[in-house]
């Protein structure tokens, strides 16, 4: 009898020790279904689902204040990968926020641009290069094309090109070879 | 007889036979397009401008990337045009090209200066140069540069030449050898001087006995071997190559260099003898002429940038309609008109008679494309993952050492385009590569950027309180001293009032 409460006793206290142990040791640091949703996110940045980035926005869905459905430059797409990753029911698009747009890239009109630097500041992505009163440029591979630097620019120089496909990214169309 | 062995591939007639090859050298043709987008690397960047005139052998186009080879003049005369053109390619895409009118001179560029024949004499970096600014690329079809691939395979033990040629209906590299066996043996000494390997070894198929006689002929070079390879589709891809000639299987994602072997097409050869010893850069090459609509298929020498129908007008086509495809039946394009120019890996044009195509049907499972792949995948398996596009599977299954042969749709019974599917795939994992790089480098750009503002708020902030706290130190020092001073002052006061009232007393 004896044997048996103490045996017992001692399991329970090695075991709830080790558990201790090991919530300590292995807790995870922040909620990782933020970072789940953050990686579903196009990372645009442009602030159209009314948060000021993607992240923050992943927070909120995380947390269940908004919709899934916020989101226009990751589309219906990301909507419906959201909604999968979540076990929810999936929504169409909200239109208020915009709607999904091809990929694009800001330009700027170089014999206009006069070195505000209002752009430098307004791109969440750091993809403006210049400083006062010098010429700004735009770093193509880097900008998300979150249309954000657009309304800060006081002579309208920055330009949003649609990215058309290349030799290299082309991507053959497979529609056609399907079947009758 | 082979001491290796590979799976698969496809024993295939030639479909456009003829009696003898022979490469035909034709006129100048009156205008040129030159295309500045190469099959690899960044679209080159005109140097001339319209209205210049240019000689012969001229660099028109050029950009600093390793990857990329120099555009030169194939005829001289005059730019009259730097505009976009639809390029022989699957997308139907323009790009920049520069096109040139003929003043049926043909004047060229001073040639005398370079290696000439003392090559010997010249280092390996000198060559080098020499190969990258006489524009040379792989001229078999995949139009990698040929510098930068030399230069890969520095130290290399084994020079592997392809002559094999296998894609069934072009002559094209027969007649070249044909015509000038010497440069391809003088060709292949001089990538020996140059990648110092120890051996050399020419790989042709036994259906080409005119071009094996004519090397025999002329080969006297003991480190040169001619190894008479069975005719066989797609024993001419660099890998197979290897495993049949060498028994080496060169792993995924990575190249024949890294196992110590230079790979290069015979052409490719030819063209090199004639930049580095005649101080020649690439401008024309021989291109083969053929299909069921052609009365006689042919092999011509003709100019870069010569027009298909140009070339086209020195052969007999049947009357009606036809199907246009160029680089070969088995691995080439379908294209919509002959309103294109010979590019440096324009190998064959070939003219067919229109038949009717073959209705696509549901896939079987009979796994007949299993069967005859050589680098020995899983062509079914492939099919499926590409069509229903789950990517992540299909590389699993290596989908990136599919070398787009075709073996696996021409037995197809169904009569479905595989490697259409399996290109598809490709470029899209491509995209979705790219695109997670974006997103990252954004996220982290993003994530970085709020760091920056949050750090430069606090610092600011600290910058502040640090002020704030500095001037109420001083405040109160100041104010300090200034009872000091009045302390002193008041005791002054006090000792004076004190003086007086004693002098009074």
């Amino acid at each position: 009898m004896l044997d048996a409460i103490s045996t017992l006793s001692l399991l329970a206290l090695l075991l709830g020790l080790g558990l201790g142990y090991a919530a300590i040791r292995y807790r995870v640091k922040g909620n990782p279904l933020i970072d789940q949703i953050d990686a579903i996110l196009p990372q645009t940045q442009c602030g159209q689902c009314d948060f000021p980035g993607c992240r923050p926005y992943a927070e909120a869905i995380a947390s269940g204040e908004v919709e899934i459905n916020q989101c226009p430059p990751g589309g219906q797409e990301g909507v419906d990968a959201l909604a999968e990753l979540l076990g929810v029911e999936t929504l169409p698009l909200n239109q208020v926020h915009g709607e999904t747009k091809p990929k694009r890239v800001a330009v700027v009109d170089e014999k206009v641009c006069i070195g505000c630097t209002l752009c430098i500041q307004a791109c969440p992505v750091d993809a403006f290069v210049g400083s006062s009163k010098v010429m700004t440029t735009v770093i193509a591979e880097e900008c998300t094309g979150c249309d954000l630097c657009l309304p800060v620019c006081p002579v309208d120089c920055i330009d949003m090109v649609e990215i058309k496909p290349t030799f290299r990214t082309y991507v053959p169309d497979i529609s056609e070879l399907a079947h009758a | 007889m082979l001491k290796f062995k590979y799976n698969g591939g496809l024993k295939l007639e030639n479909p456009y036979p003829v009696d003898a090859i022979d490469l035909i050298r034709i006129p100048l043709p009156d205008k040129v397009v030159l295309p500045m987008q190469q099959r690899i690397g960044n679209q080159a960047i005109p140097i001339v401008s319209v209205g210049e005139r240019v000689l012969t052998g001229q660099i028109v186009a050029t950009i600093d990337d390793q990857r990329c080879a120099p555009v030169h003049a194939s005829i001289s005369g005059t730019v009259v045009a730097i505009d976009e053109h639809v390029y022989a390619h699957k997308s139907g895409l323009k790009g920049l090209c520069v096109t040139i009118e003929s003043d049926g001179k043909d004047e060229w560029v001073d040639t005398s200066i370079g290696c000439t024949e003392h090559y010997e004499a010249c280092t390996a970096n000198t060559i080098y140069n020499k190969i990258r600014v006489s524009g040379i690329v792989g001229m078999g079809g995949a139009g990698f540069p040929t510098h930068t691939k030399v230069r890969l395979a520095e130290g290399c033990h084994t020079l592997l030449v392809n002559a094999t040629e296998c894609e069934p209906g072009i002559t094209c590299d027969a007649a070249l050898m044909q015509a000038y066996p010497t440069k391809v043996i003088r060709g292949i000494e001089v990538l020996l001087h140059i990648c110092q390997a120890e051996r050399a070894i020419i790989a042709i198929e036994d259906d080409k006995q005119d071009a094996i006689a004519a090397l025999n002929k002329f080969c006297n070079n003991e480190n040169i071997t001619i190894e008479v390879m069975p005719t066989k589709y797609t024993s001419g891809a660099e890998k197979l190559l290897l495993k049949s000639l060498l028994g080496i299987e060169v792993p995924t994602g990575k190249f024949a260099s890294d196992v110590g072997v230079l790979c290069q097409n015979v052409a490719t050869v030819v063209a090199m003898f004639d930049a580095v010893v005649e101080n020649r850069p690439l401008i024309s090459r021989a291109v083969t002429v053929a299909g069921s609509a052609v009365k006689e298929s042919k092999n011509f020498q003709v100019r870069l940038g010569a027009s298909y129908d140009y070339l086209l007008s020195f052969v007999d086509i049947v009357e009606g309609s036809h199907k246009i495809s160029m680089n070969g039946l088995m691995m080439g394009i379908e294209l919509d008109s002959t309103n294109y120019s010979v590019s440096k890996n324009t190998n064959c044009v070939f003219i067919d008679q229109l038949e009717e195509s073959k209705p696509t049907k549901e896939c079987i499972r009979c796994g007949l494309c299993n069967t005859v792949c050589p680098v020995d995948l899983l062509p079914q398996q492939l099919y499926w993952y590409s069509k229903s596009e789950n990517i992540d599977k299909a590389i699993e299954y290596n989908l990136l050492d599919c070398i787009e042969c075709n073996c696996c749709s021409y037995v197809c019974p169904s009569y479905i385009p595989l490697v259409d599917y399996y290109q598809y795939s490709k470029s899209l994992y491509k995209q979705q590569v790219k695109e997670k790089q974006q997103t990252e480098s954004a996220r982290e750009r993003y994530e970085f950027r709020e760091l920056r503002l949050e750090r430069n708020k606090r610092e600011r902030a600290e910058m502040m309180e640090a002020k704030k706290i500095a001037l109420k130190e001083k405040m109160a020092k100041d104010k300090a001293h200034k009872a000091t001073v009045e302390a002193a002052l008041e005791r002054v006061d006090a000792a004076k009032s004190a003086h007086g009232s004693q002098d009074d007393g």
